[in-house]
This record gives C-alpha cells, structure tokens and sequence, in this order.
C-alpha cells in the first residue's frame, strides 16, 4: 500500500508560513492499495487536496472516520468526487449509544452549518457503524476498536494482501488515568491491540509532555507519551500526527528533538508532514 | 498472552486503580481480570500474584454464606448474576478470603455494557459492614 498524509495538523486548520512545512490541513490520510482500492482516512479540510486526486477510473471510495469531531469530518462538504453520480463513497465512522452515525453526520452536513444536505449529494453513499468486527475493503482486512478518546472514537488497523499493517491512531490519550505510562502490558493499553507490530503507526503527537500536564483528559498525548506507546506496541516506524495548532513549524522540530533525545527510540520515528508518503 | 481488553474494560481499571474502595473486574464470561489494591486487603492475595483466572477458579477461592450462615453458590453472587442477568445486583454477606478470616460486606456488581449494548464484563465494588 501507499499513503500519503493530506491533513496532519490537529483540532483547527492552521494556515500561514509559520506551519507551512508540516501543514495546516486537519486530519486526512489517503491509503492506495496495489490492487486500485482507496482508503480515506478522516475527512479533516486535507480531504479536499485528496479529492483532486481521484480520477473517473474510480467508482469506489471508502472513508474511515475516527470520530465526528469537527476537525475529522470538516473537509467533507468539499470532497469533489462526493458530487459525482457515478461514484459510490462508502464511510464508516463510530457508533454511539444514543444516535446513528446519519443523524450525527448531518448535523454538519445540512443547512445551517452547511448549504447541502447528506441526501441531496449525487453519489451514492451507504453508512457503516463499526466498531463490528474485522471486514474487508477491497484487499485491505479493516481492524476497528474503541479508543480514549472523548466521545465514541476508533482506531483503525489496516492489514494490506502482503500482511503489512498501517495503524491510524489520531486522536488518542492511552495514558489517562495511568500515575506511570507505560506501566501495563499492551492488552491492557488503549489501542495496544490495533497497533501491535504495526509497520507504520500514525499516532496523536499534540503535546510537549509540560503542556499534556495542562490537558489530562483532552484525549490527546505527549510526543514522549505517543513514542513510549510504540516502543510498547512494537511498532517498527512511528510518523507523529495531529500537531498542536499552536506549534509552529519550529516548535514542532524542537519537541521532536526533546522528545528522540529522551526516548532514544529503537524503531524508525518520522515526523508527519503534510504532503508526504509512505510505501509498505 | 491475555486477551485484549476493550476500551471500557480499560477505562475502568484505570478508575479502579486510582480509588480507595474495593473494586473487581470480570469480563463478559466472568473471568476475572482484576482487582485493585484495597480488593487485595480484602482477598489477602495480590493481583499481582493471582493474575487473571476463569470464572470457576475464582469463585471457588472463596467461600460466601449469606446472614444465615447458608452458602451462597457462585451462580447465586452477585457478579456473577450481574454478568448473566446483565442488571445490578447488591446483596450482603460474608466472605471468607485465604486467611481464613470471615468479612462482612456489602456486594454491589454492575454490568458494563459498551457500543449497540454489548456486555463486556462486570465491575463489582466492596463495602465493608
């Protein structure tokens, strides 16, 4: 598979020079497998350069949502092949106790927040709650568990048809609640199970691990936090996501810094900059 | 390896583990999978020694009478009727734990059912009488 990482930066969109280099699109991951399928992972405002890139060949596309948080579903209105008729867009996002994933989903996607309503799109869209089990996409086999998170949240892990593993843990505070993190094997860490052995794990990255002190139970981690999950999970390449949009471009290479100086990481550790790929 | 925990499992051990009551976790088919640190002072066994156990090992460490003295069969405690009647269940009596000593104690289990109303275990708390 190939991937490519449209939106990395978290909670708001944040354009302009200071965040030029790793990007002010929110969250969005494009996934191609060798066999054409598309993956979307997210729909933050990344989406919308996503969308330039799929051509008439393509009559299927799968969007995965984490969650229905505004900065993961924002770019959806403005994802081109979303209004063309002959194409079907499929999305599975999480489930919750209290509504269906439509009725949340058109709280945005109607009038007053939106001009255009989920109905009135030309393409033909089906609905999927997951969690629910492992299913295939195309060659892809689709892992999805609830993760700490506020509010219903999944992770995603994505075995391609070569048995290489990509796990998508945006938004993810495995560390809460814990005095020491890591402190518990992996079976009894938040997402620890989706992101055993992965090959590359996208993994929330918000905070220097002062500012996390500040925001115990946001949902988010520490880069430090995110690396020290890795290291738990056996991950063999870590690309830091979800960057704070307070964090200019320099601030961002110096958390990187502190944070590979303490942890000194035994696998590969890439910081996610919009725009950048990924071959597995 | 143990199996892996779903996210409310979690959630509730760390919550567990950051509070002074007595607190045991099973999982939807009753096996245990923990207990915090005053539970220990209750079954005079660390967690840490124990480990996780199927539902029949567990429940047959200790031995349960009700006010009357009359046994109290795994099936008929608590957790165990929370997990299959998926309800609360409180219910008094005495527990003997692997000193030998008898406590009295308040047994409240409560089902957690997690997304679509999937069960996913039982949180049981302790109170002592």
């Amino acid at each position: 598979m190939v991937l490519t990482l449209w939106g990395t930066r978290g909670s708001l969109a944040t354009p302009g020079p200071a965040t030029a280099r790793y990007g002010g699109n929110t969250s969005c991951v494009g996934v191609r497998g060798d066999d054409g399928t598309v993956l979307v992972l997210d729909a933050g405002t990344g989406i919308r350069g996503l969308g330039k890139t799929v051509d008439a060949s393509v009559r299927r596309v799968n969007i995965l949502l984490t969650h229905l948080h505004m900065d993961h579903i924002q770019g959806l209105g403005f994802f081109a092949p979303l209004f063309r008729e002959d194409l079907e867009v499929r999305i599975f996002g999480p489930v919750s106790s209290h509504a269906g994933l439509r009725e949340r989903l058109m709280r945005y996607l109607s009038p007053p927040l939106f001009p255009v309503s989920l109905r009135e799109l030309p393409c033909t869209i089906t609905l999927h709650e997951v969690p629910c089990g492992e299913f295939d996409i195309g060659e892809f086999r689709v892992t999805s568990a609830l993760v700490c998170h506020p509010g219903p949240t999944v992770g995603y892990r994505i075995a391609d048809g070569n048995g290489k593993v990509l796990t998508y843990l945006p938004d993810h505070e495995p560390a809460l609640g814990a005095s020491t993190f890591p402190s518990l094997p992996r079976e009894w860490t938040s997402g620890g199970s989706l992101a055993a052995e992965a090959d590359l794990l996208i993994h929330d990255s918000q905070y220097r691990a002062d500012e996390y002190q500040r925001h115990v139970g946001w949902g988010h981690s520490s880069l430090t936090q995110a690396l020290d999950f890795a290291a738990l999970v056996d991950a063999r390449h870590f690309v830091s996501f979800h960057h704070d949009p307070g964090h200019t471009d320099a601030d961002i290479d110096r958390q990187m810094e502190e944070a590979l100086a303490e942890a000194k990481p035994a696998f590969r550790v890439t910081a996610g900059l919009e725009g950048s790929s990924f071959a597995l | 390896m143990a199996a892996a925990k779903t996210i409310q499992l979690i959630l509730a051990r760390q919550l567990a583990s950051c509070i002074a009551t007595p607190i045991l976790l099973v999982d939807d088919e009753n096996a245990l999978i923990y207990y915090n640190e005053p539970a220990e002072a209750i079954f005079n066994q660390r967690f840490d020694e124990t480990g996780e156990m199927p539902a029949a090992e567990w429940t047959s460490r200790f031995a349960a009478v009700d006010d009357d003295r009359n046994p109290i069969a795994p099936d008929e405690r608590p957790m165990m009727r929370a997990v299959v009647e998926g309800c609360p269940v409180s219910q008094t009596m005495w527990l003997r734990s692997s000193n030998g000593a008898w406590q009295h104690l308040r047994i409240t289990a409560i089902p957690l059912f997690g997304e679509k109303g999937v069960l996913c275990g039982a949180m049981s708390i302790f109170w002592a009488i």
